[in-house]
């Protein structure tokens, strides 16, 4: 998996490309936006092409990283393959989720703004 | 592919759960044939490849420490339009009856049996001597 970061109007966000899995889990549970508790990161999915329950928890522990773990990650851009294991996992209620990363962008950045 | 059987022996690490998970999806596509640009073959496709990594990432997460390494073991086999998947491993017995994790509570772990169970049609856990066998089962 490769991860591109990049950030607008002061929010983190993370692109993700190819596989999330047990194998590449580690990468996103270690990068420096999503351990640090005080940063609200969005994550855009659209480029995963397989993600299963490592990738999942990966997230969802990203969420426990941050101060507020309901807001601290949003989600952009799921595909339909990613969209049906969050469903399955029931873990699309944790998340806000946005189908473009402008939206996501917005919605982190008043997030933010009213947490500081 | 009907009445045969493809079996792939690989290494019990993470690494190779990719190549588990390629062969399931290369075996489901062989068995959808043309159908598998459509969408209901992608689904199953997408189902039989994610139930395949769970379990073969299940077994690796709990592979005994040991001086000989340890392996997993994937049959495939493909009968009166079902394919079947038997993961064998030489871990600890464990039960497929495990309770659904508390999303609530922003849970990391405990989510491949439900998955498994959610994209199979049939999931059945058996112990041979010193060896799990979990086998699922999904019709076209």
């Amino acid at each position: 998996m490769t991860i591109t970061e990049t950030s607008k109007i002061g929010i983190a966000i993370l692109s993700l490309y190819g596989t999330l899995d047990a194998l590449s889990a580690p990468e996103l549970r270690n990068n420096r936006s999503i351990i640090d508790p005080e940063k609200t990161v969005v994550i855009d999915l659209q480029q995963v092409d397989f993600i299963d329950s490592s990738g999942i928890g990966a997230i969802v522990s990203a969420s426990r990283q941050k101060r507020q773990p309901s807001g601290g990650i949003v989600l952009a851009c799921m595909n339909d393959r990613v969209r049906k294991v969050f469903e399955i996992t029931n873990a699309q209620k944790l998340f806000h989720i946005f189908d473009d990363t402008t939206a996501a962008v917005d919605f982190a950045s008043s997030r933010q703004s009213a947490s500081a | 592919m009907n009445n045969s059987n493809i079996t792939l022996t690989l290494p019990a690490e993470r690494l190779f759960a990719r190549v588990a998970r390629q062969t399931a999806s290369s075996v489901a596509d062989l068995v959808i044939g043309d159908d598998r640009h459509e969408p209901a073959g992608r689904d199953f496709s997408h189902a039989f490849e994610l139930a395949v990594s769970e379990a073969f990432t299940n077994s690796v997460t709990h592979a005994r420490e040991s001086a000989t390494p340890q392996v997993v073991k994937l049959t495939f086999f493909f009968e009166q339009r079902q394919l079947v998947v038997s993961v064998h491993d030489a871990n600890d017995p464990f039960t497929i009856e495990t309770p659904v994790p508390d999303i609530e509570s922003y849970p990391e772990n405990g989510f491949g049996l439900l998955i498994i169970r959610k994209v199979m049609d049939h999931v059945t856990y058996r112990r041979e001597g010193n060896y799990n066998i979990i086998s699922m089962s999904k019709t076209l």
